[in-house]
């Protein structure tokens, strides 16, 4: 196979003319050869803005219940109930849970960027997905425009995950710090600081466990963090939290 | 997400149930996702297509589909709102610009339609090797455009 041929099947399976077959086939060279798998990702990224030209549509109320319901569902379930769908490979009825565990928390925070977008409220999760670090309060924080730029996971014992959804702006010589209002009366409290762009675990101390409809918000602050311990800088996101269902 | 699904498969209920199944395979497959090749965003926009192509090329025996759902209302003009709705300094857009209408449209077609070679031919009325030819060239003028 040249290379002409093969960057001519990329670019047909990326704009769906592929056979299942064709597909099957690319999709196991991407396996096999990262370099392939590089290479069909860029024609991807090339093809994505036409994603984007689609008309944005509200998402049905009962939207969440439907996912909430089809992951609480064993896998042969989720097969019936969708007629539409061919059966899928064995492997992708294979759920493997240790690595899905790991992976949860960047999937929530995937998924709510795509959909919480329109909703602009907190995702309801599966029952399957448990684990001993599982979110007591879950937030979806929102710039000024509306738009999700981070999920914050509150867990009892005090240390929350903070997922970034975007590379952020971050002005120079300046730091994004997480900030949360334990109590709705009291003073905001610094959960610390994030390197630009980058999500992490922070560790808060003395602090009640974390409750629904807690503030949490991230400002940018001057390097090293806010000189009065209070929040001074502008917002980069801001929402409340709320409980998962599970 | 919903808008690109509801975009290829022309029915409300069948967006939902794409968009939907595309969030709990993603869950499924979330072990499986590498994020040194490339964004979230671009993987769930991924599956979510293969969701719906895999729809669509089913259509014919595992969907019911009325004819009036069908009617393909102006094809042409969705294209072409999408077209517009490009970033004007896009390079997507300036490189699309510069090929043949034919082309673009057949490219077009099969990207935000999802329509197979065989049906780009019947909806543009040409012969199927000439929109597999429009389709190869096309393709190939827009890597060396991009590149």
């Amino acid at each position: 196979m040249t290379q002409r041929a093969l960057e001519e099947r990329i670019d047909e399976w990326v704009l769906g003319l592929a056979s299942e077959a064709e597909a099957q086939a690319l999709e196991a060279l991407c396996e096999r050869d990262a370099e392939v798998a590089a290479r069909v990702e860029r024609v991807r990224a090339r093809f994505a803005a036409l994603d984007e030209t689609a008309e944005p549509l509200s998402i049905p109320a009962d939207f969440w219940d439907r996912i909430e319901a089809s992951l609480e569902g064993a896998p042969e379930e989720m097969t019936q109930s969708a007629p539409l769908e061919p059966a899928p490979p064995a492997s992708a009825e294979v759920i493997e849970l240790a690595p899905l565990r790991r992976a949860a928390t960047r999937w929530r925070a995937v998924a709510l960027s795509g959909v919480a977008a329109a909703l602009l409220m907190v995702a309801v999760l599966g029952a399957t997905l448990m684990t001993p670090t599982q979110p007591a309060v879950v937030a979806v924080l929102l710039d000024a425009q509306g738009q999700p730029v981070a999920v914050i996971d509150g867990r009892k014992d005090n240390t929350t995950l903070v997922t970034l959804l975007e590379a952020a702006n971050v002005p120079g010589g300046q730091v994004m710090q997480v900030w949360t209002k334990p109590r709705d009366d009291g003073p905001p409290v610094s959960l610390g600081l994030l390197d630009p762009g980058a999500s992490r675990t922070l560790s808060g101390e003395n602090l009640p466990p974390p409750h629904p409809d807690q503030l949490y918000e991230i400002t940018f602050e001057p390097s090293g963090g806010s000189p009065t311990n209070l929040p001074t800088g502008p917002i980069y996101g801001k929402g409340f939290a709320k409980s998962p269902v599970y | 997400m919903l808008g690109v699904a509801r975009r290829m498969l022309r029915r409300q209920d069948l967006a939902e149930d794409a968009v939907q199944e595309s969030f709990v395979l993603t869950w499924r497959k979330a072990h499986q996702f590498d994020e040194t090749r490339g964004s979230a965003k671009g993987w769930l926009y991924t599956i979510l297509r293969n969701k719906c192509l895999t729809l669509l090329r089913n259509a014919d025996r595992e969907i019911h589909m009325d004819p009036a759902d069908l009617e393909r209302e102006g094809d042409a003009t969705v294209l072409e709102a999408a077209f517009d709705r490009l970033d004007q300094a896009h390079d997507l857009r300036l490189c699309l610009e510069t090929l043949d209408p034919q082309k673009r449209m057949a490219i077009l077609s099969s990207y935000i339609l999802g329509y197979s070679h065989g049906e780009i031919a019947g909806r543009m009325d040409a012969p199927l090797g000439s929109v597999k030819a429009w389709v190869r060239r096309g393709l190939l003028k827009l890597r060396e455009c991009l590149s």
